[in-house]
């Protein structure tokens, strides 16, 4: 009641005591353009209070003049640009300098003028908010596949791992929250248990040694960022729904936001439901998909010097797998690889999702508290606790396609503490030491042995990282060391059924160094190169048994060392008249000791029939690619985008190609945007295509199928805002496979045996408050 | 800088606190109920006489060791009743799986592929649709010969598809739940 009371007062008081003070602040400022540092020409600064607003000079600047004492949400935006908003409590004069975020396509940012970058000399890339909010019906791979150098391996449509460089799964490691994400990461058809909806910004490390992370960096880092809640004391939000017309699917998302006196806050949730996929010829019978997710974020500010920040995230989701590719041996799947189309196709949709399926639950929650010494020194206290609970359900005999195949539990634990010190002479250091702890437990329901056994693994690691400015030149040196103990147990596979345990100790040195020189303003070259270590995961140790996936006998190898990678990441951002835009980037890598699972000559006979054996082995294998992008904006409304990628991967023990492997691709878009009406605002139209190139780097004995053929998709999308009084409304339409192309990818497990999806439109409403 | 001395100081602590955990408990050993570890085609003869068994046992199921195989020799120009028996015999006691297969007889079909010798199997029973099973065979030899005799057992068939009632596997589709040669020797 006290605090109604007051703020009855304080609004009624409010005119009053505008009057009574000057009204002569100012907000003054410079707008650029976040990826190539151009001054963004005529955007336009809005105050909503006010209702009254100005546009920038065409070198970017802007003076809001004769602004009264006050609390004001400044609004700015420019053609073509994801708006943004800054809450700001005025009581002198203000400069909020903004680097906007204009270039969608132009991702390859080295971001080094942050104070807070965490990325230094590293190449990065990402994708933004609005950006996600467009395709949030997609999955976190799904989205992180529209930047150049990364692709997706799938198991279908509703399963997606991120694939950067070449390489996945387990060396890879995906941040979420700044807690390494903890999960049954070794399976090809295990995708990563995270809304991207939640976060504000996506990016992917993909240089050569981001030393700070722990977990896997030798293939790169993806980072799923949420944005600080911000010091806004009203209460904000957004609702995002989207349609889908192929697999007639709904997305809801919702987002609250508010700064309050006791802390500052923000809710998010999730929901997914998705029927069958259809491919141009059929339906893809059991491909459904559920999805739940919530999350909290709790921020408090004691002081200037320590604030605390909480996340907890809940993460469930319920996922068909196509039912005809589900085969009981050989025999089966050189059945099902010649059909025209897949066995138990039904022909008619359903929602229904049955055996084969997945069922998983993820809980993340963070605790961090940062405690700024003074203006130089910092301590960053970081706790984070996962559980991960997978079962995937199989067809089974007895009433039992109930009980789950698969069912594993695992227990995370992570804690790091992280020391900045900014020195003089714009030299930095980040140093930290971090502790991990895991418990995988197989829960014995299944009825069958498990493929991989129960273990623990403890994970010590210290790094430090300095970097040094010059005028045009940044330095970076890091520094990394990582013990791991882990402790398996087994059960033997012969009768008497044993339990043995088995312990393994691992040292990892990593190193890196990087090199950034701007020789024009606009021209830029980065270089880094680092030599990373990996340690053998449990499933490359101790697989053992059936996997349905490759229709083999998968067996660990309980001898296997260090993976060792040498990588060299090469840039160059060139911007010719503020026209045309360059960004090339070429990579190689070279992994000793590279562990891949290699076809043995020994088919063993079983029950079943006969199966081949995959062992896992070690070889000497290198990478080698390119990423390339060009953005020509011959006037402001008009852009050209084209993006290539170009990858090939050698296994140069054997004198053989690399098996998944992603083909090169080349994509191509136009789009035109509207200038913004009184109301109408970021009006957009583009059409775009891509074309995936055969993957001819393989030889045919590596492969059940020959590689499949090149294919194209088009798409297509328009959308636009419409500004309401305290709301924002976007309305998008944006089409995928136009043509209906009849395809199959290389990287989609489920090319044996269906095409991949037909034509899909999204349609897309949204609503900012 | 005094708090983060106390931080530091913590943080050995809390490693210890974390590290010390004490081994992790031994796993369950599941209890593979569902496996099938034996196939046994017993031929009798028609008008009676020995019983002749083909066997395949696989007591540890996938990989492990090697499974045995008996095979069993025919007579020429003879007609058997075969009969064919799935056990679990990595149980105790062992365990008939044959009861499952019977339940579920709609979701299940037994084929019999017999290349180059002188055989041909014919189906002796039928589920609640009419349709054959393969729990209960004829098999009818003719001239002496040597060749081999496929078992496959399928899950969630298509029954209906052509040339499959008639123990043709080529269109059938559904998983393979077993699938066993034998050789046969008919003289």
């Amino acid at each position: 009641m006290k605090r109604l009371l007051f703020l009855i007062l304080s609004i009624s008081l409010l005119p009053l005591m505008g009057m009574a003070q000057n009204c002569s602040f100012r907000i003054q400022g410079k707008l650029s353009d976040e990826s190539t540092g151009i001054p963004m020409a005529y955007a336009t600064v809005y105050i909503e209070e006010l209702k009254t607003g100005v546009a920038a000079d065409s070198d970017g600047n802007y003076t809001l003049k004769n602004l009264c004492k006050g609390d004001y949400h400044v609004r700015f935006s420019h053609i073509g640009c994801e708006a943004r908003t800054v809450f700001l409590k005025l009581g002198s004069d203000t400069t909020i300098n903004l680097r906007m975020h204009h270039h969608d396509e132009l991702v390859d940012e080295v971001v080094i003028h942050e104070e807070y970058d965490d990325h230094g000399s590293q190449t990065s890339v990402s994708i933004k908010k609005e950006q996600m909010s467009e395709i949030a019906n997609k999955d976190l791979s799904e989205m992180l596949e529209n930047l150049t150098g990364v692709s997706s391996l799938k198991s279908g449509a509703g399963i997606s791992k991120p694939v950067i460089h070449g390489l996945s799964g387990n060396r890879i490691t995906v941040l979420n929250n700044g807690i390494p994400q903890s999960g049954q990461q070794w399976g090809s058809d295990h995708a990563p248990e995270i809304d991207p909806y939640v976060a504000d910004h996506l990016s992917v490390i993909k240089g050569a040694g981001a030393l700070a992370y722990m977990g896997s960096s030798l293939g790169g880092v993806v980072l799923v960022e949420p944005e600080s809640v911000g010091n806004d004391p009203h209460l904000h939000g957004d609702v995002n729904y989207i349609f889908q017309t192929n697999g007639l699917g709904h997305t809801l998302n919702a987002r609250l936001e508010k700064h309050d006196k006791w802390a500052a806050w923000r809710i998010s949730g999730t929901a997914k439901v998705i029927g069958d996929h259809t491919a141009p010829d059929y339906f893809l019978s059991n491909t459904g998909k559920r999805e739940f997710n919530g999350a909290l974020q709790l921020e408090k500010k004691f002081s200037n010097r320590w604030n605390m920040k909480l996340y907890y995230s809940e993460f469930y989701t319920e996922i068909g797998v196509l039912r005809g590719s589900h085969i009981g041996n050989l025999t089966d799947l050189e059945d099902a690889i010649g059909r025209e189309e897949p066995l138990f196709t039904e022909d008619r949709f359903s929602y229904s999702i049955d055996a084969p399926r997945q069922k998983v639950q993820h809980h993340l929650l963070k605790l961090e508290s940062n405690h700024i010494f003074n203006e130089h020194q910092s301590l960053h206290i970081r706790y984070g606790g996962q559980l991960n609970d997978r079962k995937e359900f199989d067809i089974r005999r007895g009433e039992r396609t109930d009980i789950p195949a698969l069912s594993l539990s695992q227990w995370d634990q992570f804690g790091e503490v992280l020391y900045r010190h900014f020195f003089e002479h714009d030299m930095r250091l980040k140093t930290g030491v971090q502790f991990k702890f895991v418990d995988n437990t197989n829960n014995p329901e299944t009825g069958i042995l498990p493929l991989i056994p129960d273990y623990r693994s403890y994970q010590t690691a210290a790094f430090a990282i300095l970097q040094k400015e010059k005028t045009r030149a940044l330095y970076e040196l890091g520094a990394r060391y990582d013990y791991t103990h882990l402790q398996a147990i087994t059960i033997t596979s012969t009768p008497p059924r044993e339990i043995e345990r088995f312990y393994h100790h691992f040292h990892n040195y990593s190193i890196s160094a990087g090199f950034q020189y701007e020789f024009l303003r606009n021209l830029k070259l980065n270089f880094d190169a680092g030599h990373v270590l990996r340690s053998p995961q449990v499933n490359e140790l101790y697989s053992q048994g059936l996997h349905q996936g490759v229709s083999g006998l998968e067996e660990g190898n309980r001898n296997l060392r260090n993976e060792r990678s040498i990588k060299g990441v090469l840039s160059l951002d060139w911007s010719i008249r503020n026209k045309l835009f360059i960004q090339a980037l070429g990579y190689y890598q070279y992994i000793g000791n590279f562990i891949y699972l290699q076809p043995e000559d020994e088919f063993r006979l079983t029950i079943r029939g006969a199966f081949p054996v995959f062992s896992y082995r070690q070889t000497d294998a290198t990478i080698g690619g390119a990423d390339l992008l060009l953005s020509y904006e011959p006037i402001e409304s008009i852009r050209l985008v084209a993006k290539y990628s170009f990858l090939q991967g050698d296994d140069i023990t054997n004198s053989q190609p690399l098996v998944y492997m992603p083909s090169n691709n080349l994509f191509g878009s136009f789009s035109y945007s509207i200038k913004d009406g009184e109301k109408r605002k970021n009006t957009s139209i583009s059409i775009n295509g891509r074309y995936v190139f055969r993957q001819h780097h393989l030889n045919d004995d590596q492969d059940f199928l020959a590689t499949p053929s090149g294919y194209f998709l088009l798409g297509a999308s328009a959308g636009t805002s419409v500004k309401l009084n305290k709301a924002s409304l976007r309305f998008s339409i944006n089409g995928e496979n136009l043509l209906n192309a009849r395809y199959r990818d290389y990287l989609n497990r489920q090319r044996y045996f269906a095409d991949d999806l037909g034509w899909n439109v999204n349609l897309r409403i949204g609503c900012s408050f | 800088m005094k708090n983060a001395k106390n931080i530091l100081w913590a943080l050995p602590l809390f490693s210890v606190l974390l590290f010390t955990s004490c081994e992790k408990d031994d796993p369950d050993i599941p209890n593979e109920e569902e496996l099938i570890t034996t196939l046994i085609y017993t031929l009798t003869p028609e008008g009676g006489g020995t019983a002749i068994e083909f066997r395949f046992t696989d007591l540890d199921g996938d990989g492990g060791d090697a499974p045995v195989i008996v095979n069993g020799t025919l007579a020429a120009n003879t007609t058997y009743n075969g009969v064919v028996t799935l056990l679990n015999e990595a149980e105790s006691p062992v365990e008939d799986i044959t009861e499952e297969v019977e339940e579920e007889d709609e979701e299940h079909q037994l084929f019999f592929t017999v290349t180059d010798a002188n055989a041909t199997v014919a189906y002796a029973d039928a589920d609640a649709d009419g349709n054959p099973v393969g729990l209960a065979t004829t098999l009818t030899t003719t001239g002496a010969s040597t060749g081999t005799l496929v078992v496959t057992l399928r899950h969630e068939p298509n029954k209906g598809a052509a040339g499959v009632s008639s123990g043709d596997i080529t269109n059938a589709g559904g998983e393979t739940d077993i699938e066993v040669t034998f050789s046969v020797v008919i003289q």
